[in-house]
């Protein structure tokens, strides 16, 4: 292993593979900071560029890419409320409430340290156990991805504050919109009237943009009215954090870097479920978990950690089995296919300098990645002394082209709008829009693996879904956590009239 | 000071235009690939008025997708053989509507519509006012070969041992497949007819989930494309038991050598709005077998274990034709 490692080092430490790395970290950060743009579209943009590339170079701007594009979307997700990607969607939480209370400097670099933590944890982890990662994430099957966004749903019951069941009805609308479009068994198209541009269902960035940036703009814009407020006069703390604040959140960091790393590893579950189930465990482990939601800095942590390891997880099944298991590294195959190199087992066998070059890139796309990191987050922090009238009108635009050009379809525009409007009246009245995109993301995944499971099984319920130790423990937690919320929450006097101006 | 901060937000403003605008032209725009000056002179004495200039080429997916980057390697292979640049346009959403509107309505001749099966199945499925009939076919291309796949360590060794028992237990195997009214599903239900077994078919998404799901022994066994299972199949993880079209180079029992009677081909191909001159779809299935044989791309499809099928005219109608009628079967 230590002479691949050599071998891998070699290839990247010479100025060209160090220039590509450099510069897709710098194109991921600004991609993943431009609502609509995550890092798949990035590398997409980028990838007919590679086709003239060394194939190694090719696939290493491509890791790249890929881990800046994962921390970028986190910094317009703290400043402007409005994640840059879905996957930073959950770090807006705690992230734009530090902002609105002035910490807006640690926020900030907490989501930076931490990213480059997690995409550091998985890309070490990667050199000692990519191959054995692979054999626990074909472990998991339809059962197990059920058990495991169930897990993750149970985080929409603690997303509504002090009322659990506005948490559980934000999330079953979630899982309702999930279900309009095809019939993931049939095939068939479910609640679309007959409307042809929602036949594949509500796209995720528009249904989110929407949620997230437009509700926000339109809830400011509402408390713009003297004329001179128009520029920020509160006093932003551009202080990044130091050594005994980072202490705080590291083990945090850690522990969500872990998970990222492992779920990043599962074919089709992706940074956006990461990061919540990343999220909610935090929130479910750490002692001040309660005070999640009002600027908790572990908020950032947990999250962002989570969704950078998922870059070295996601090259577990590519590299290792040759099976591409989200759109980010499906692009990563494409680009070593055009070269002839075939990921798999075999790769590892023959020529074990490609894989082993590649997590040396990732190591060092994430020192990149910190470094420009701190330039661009010293700049955009400068957006917080932009009249606000101007910025929000410069974002309402960056938002609707976003939304646009991730889909090239501008049906997405009226989605933004449409949910933009839902996602107002939701902040308006206290009804939790993170628990709706939460059971958005996670609700496709359930019904299509819960009716897989059940096929498999032949319609028993029991032996479909409790059918190994991995689903039956994630099932049994997600009870657990299902009833203790709601069973503390009831026990405590809500008093929903005051809950629903908060 | 004052200036280099200024320069280094002129640069960022810079590289979000850049990202934007190219975005919008999707990378249709790529750099030229060195290995390829073969702009044949004008090789006939009598030039056709056609094409007077640059070619669109549209298609239903995303911009990066599987078929997408498939169709921009083909794209690029013509580009020679016609004497044009030919621009890919991704249309996507609405079932594949917005592409496919946008050609039918296009009238400057010089607009083409890049078609994989997704042409028979959406329609049927979405119940589309277009079908393969609203298009004049050019050419089909290829042929993505599929096979039914098991571990490595199954006890069949053959598909006989398999067909009896399946046979035998009927219901009792899993096998992973598309959903219905995709060929995978088409296919194993053809299959489970003419060879008189009784599988339990799970419908998955994709190829990739399908082949963990039988890696991590899910499932059975898969029915999915040729290229998704190659890595495993190649390292000795996985087995096919039969294939439903045959792959070059590759030693795999068909359902035609078993003697069922049944042809399941998820094609790529391209077609042309109706109304376009005879003339123009001539040189442009000229140009796509030149293109074929052209290397880069040649090297290429073979990566992706495309099988090349390259049928024009009628013989590409009959294949959709055929398809048309086997997915429609299964939908009553």
């Amino acid at each position: 292993m230590l002479e691949n490692l050599l071998a891998g080092g070699q290839n990247v430490f010479d100025w060209a593979s160090l220039a590509a790395i450099a510069f897709g970290v710098l194109w991921g950060i600004v991609g993943g900071m431009i609502p609509g743009i995550n890092a798949t579209i990035a590398m997409a943009l980028l990838l007919p560029f590679t086709w003239g590339m060394d194939p190694i170079n090719a696939i290493m701007m491509l890791a790249g890419v890929y881990c800046g594009g994962e921390y970028g979307g986190s910094i317009p997700a703290i400043l402007i409320g409005t994640p840059g990607t879905t996957a930073a969607a959950v770090t807006s939480i705690d992230g734009y409430e530090m902002h609105k209370q002035g910490k807006t400097g640690i926020a900030l670099g907490t989501s930076l340290i931490s990213s480059t933590f997690g995409g550091m944890v998985s890309a070490i982890l990667l050199i000692f156990v990519a191959v054995p990662l692979a054999s626990v994430a074909i472990k998991f099957g339809p059962s197990e991805y059920f058990a495991l966004s169930s897990v993750g749903l149970t985080l929409v019951c603690s997303l509504g504050g002090r009322n659990v069941f506005k948490g559980i009805l934000a999330g079953a609308i979630g899982v309702f919109i999930a279900s309009i479009g095809y019939d993931p068994m049939n095939g068939i198209p479910r609640y679309t009237m007959g409307n042809l541009n929602i036949a594949d269902g509500f796209g995720l960035v528009a249904v989110m943009m929407g949620l997230f940036a437009i509700s926000e703009l339109l809830l400011q814009a509402e408390e713009l009215t003297g004329d001179d407020k128009f520029s920020i006069a509160s006093k932003v703390d551009t202080s990044l954090p130091n050594w005994s604040i980072i202490k705080t959140f590291m083990p945090t960091a850690f522990f969500s870097s872990l998970l990222g790393t492992v779920i990043g590893a599962m074919p089709g579950v992706g940074a956006s479920t990461a990061c919540f189930v990343a999220y909610s465990e935090a929130k479910r482990w750490c002692k001040d978990g309660n005070t999640f939601g009002t600027g908790n800095i572990k908020g950032i942590a947990a999250p962002e950690a989570a969704n950078n390891a998922v870059t070295g997880g996601a090259l577990v099944p590519l590299l290792a089995l040759g099976i591409p298991g989200s759109n980010s590294t499906a692009i990563m195959l494409g680009a070593l296919m055009i070269h002839n190199v075939q990921p798999g087992p075999l790769l590892f066998e023959k020529t074990p300098e490609i894989p082993f070059s590649i997590f040396v890139a990732l190591i060092v796309a994430n020192i990149f990645m910190l470094i420009m990191g701190y330039y661009i987050v010293k700049l955009a922090i400068k957006v917080t002394s932009i009249s606000k009238p101007i910025l929000f009108a410069c974002i309402m635009a960056l938002v609707f082209t976003g939304a646009f050009a991730y889909s090239g379809d501008t049906f997405d525009i009226f989605v933004t709008f449409i949910f933009g409007l839902i996602g107002y009246l939701m902040k308006k009245y206290g009804v939790p829009y993170t628990a709706t995109v939460l059971g958005f993301v996670l609700g496709f995944i359930m019904e299509a693996n819960l009716r897989r499971a059940l096929l498999i099984s032949k319609g028993d319920w029991f032996a479909g879904l409790f059918n190994s130790p991995i689903s039956s423990t994630l099932l049994i937690l997600a009870i657990i956590a299902f009833f203790t919320t709601v069973y503390q929450n009831l026990k405590k006097p809500v008093d929903v009239e005051t809950n629903g101006n908060a | 000071m004052f200036k280099s901060k200024k320069v280094k937000v002129l640069l960022a403003l810079l590289l979000v235009f850049v990202m934007f605008a190219a975005v919008g032209c999707g990378g249709a725009k790529e750099e030229p690939k060195k290995e390829e000056p073969k702009s044949e002179a004008p090789k006939e004495a009598e030039k056709p008025a056609w094409p007077t200039k640059d070619i669109t080429m549209v298609y239903h997916s995303k911009a990066g997708s599987g078929g997408d980057m498939f169709l921009r390697a083909m794209s690029k292979s013509l580009e020679g053989p016609i004497g044009r640049t030919i621009i890919v346009e991704n249309l996507p959403g609405a079932a594949s509507m917005n592409a496919w509107k946008y050609v039918d309505e296009s009238k400057d001749g010089h607009t083409f519509l890049g078609v994989s099966s997704t042409l028979i199945t959406s329609p049927i499925m979405n119940d589309l006012p277009l079908t393969y009939k609203s298009f004049e076919p050019v050419a089909m291309m290829f042929v993505d070969p599929m096979v039914l796949f098991v571990q490595a360590e199954a006890p069949w060794d053959t598909w006989e041992d398999f067909q009896k028992d399946a046979q035998a237990n009927p219901g009792k195997y899993n096998i992973a497949g598309g959903i219905p009214g995709e060929l995978g599903f088409v296919a194993a239900k053809l299959l489970q007819e003419k060879a008189k077994i009784d599988i339990n078919v799970v419908p998955f998404e994709g190829g990739a989930d399908a082949t963990v799901a039988v890696l991590g022994g899910h499932v059975d066994g898969a029915i999915g494309e040729y290229g998704e299972a190659v890595a495993q199949l190649d390292a000795g993880k996985l087995k096919v038991l039969i294939g439903f079209n045959p792959v070059e180079g590759v030693d795999i029992p068909t359902v035609q050598d078993k003697g069922y009677d049944f042809l399941v081909e998820k094609f790529r191909g391209i077609v042309a709005p109706k109304g376009t001159p005879q003339e123009v779809i001539d040189i442009w299935a000229d140009a796509a077998l030149k293109a074929l044989d052209e290397p880069g791309f040649n090297k290429y499809w073979n990566n992706m274990k495309l099988v090349r099928a390259y049928k024009t005219g009628p013989e590409f109608v009959k294949v959709m034709e055929e398809q048309d009628k086997q997915i429609r079967a299964f939908l009553k």
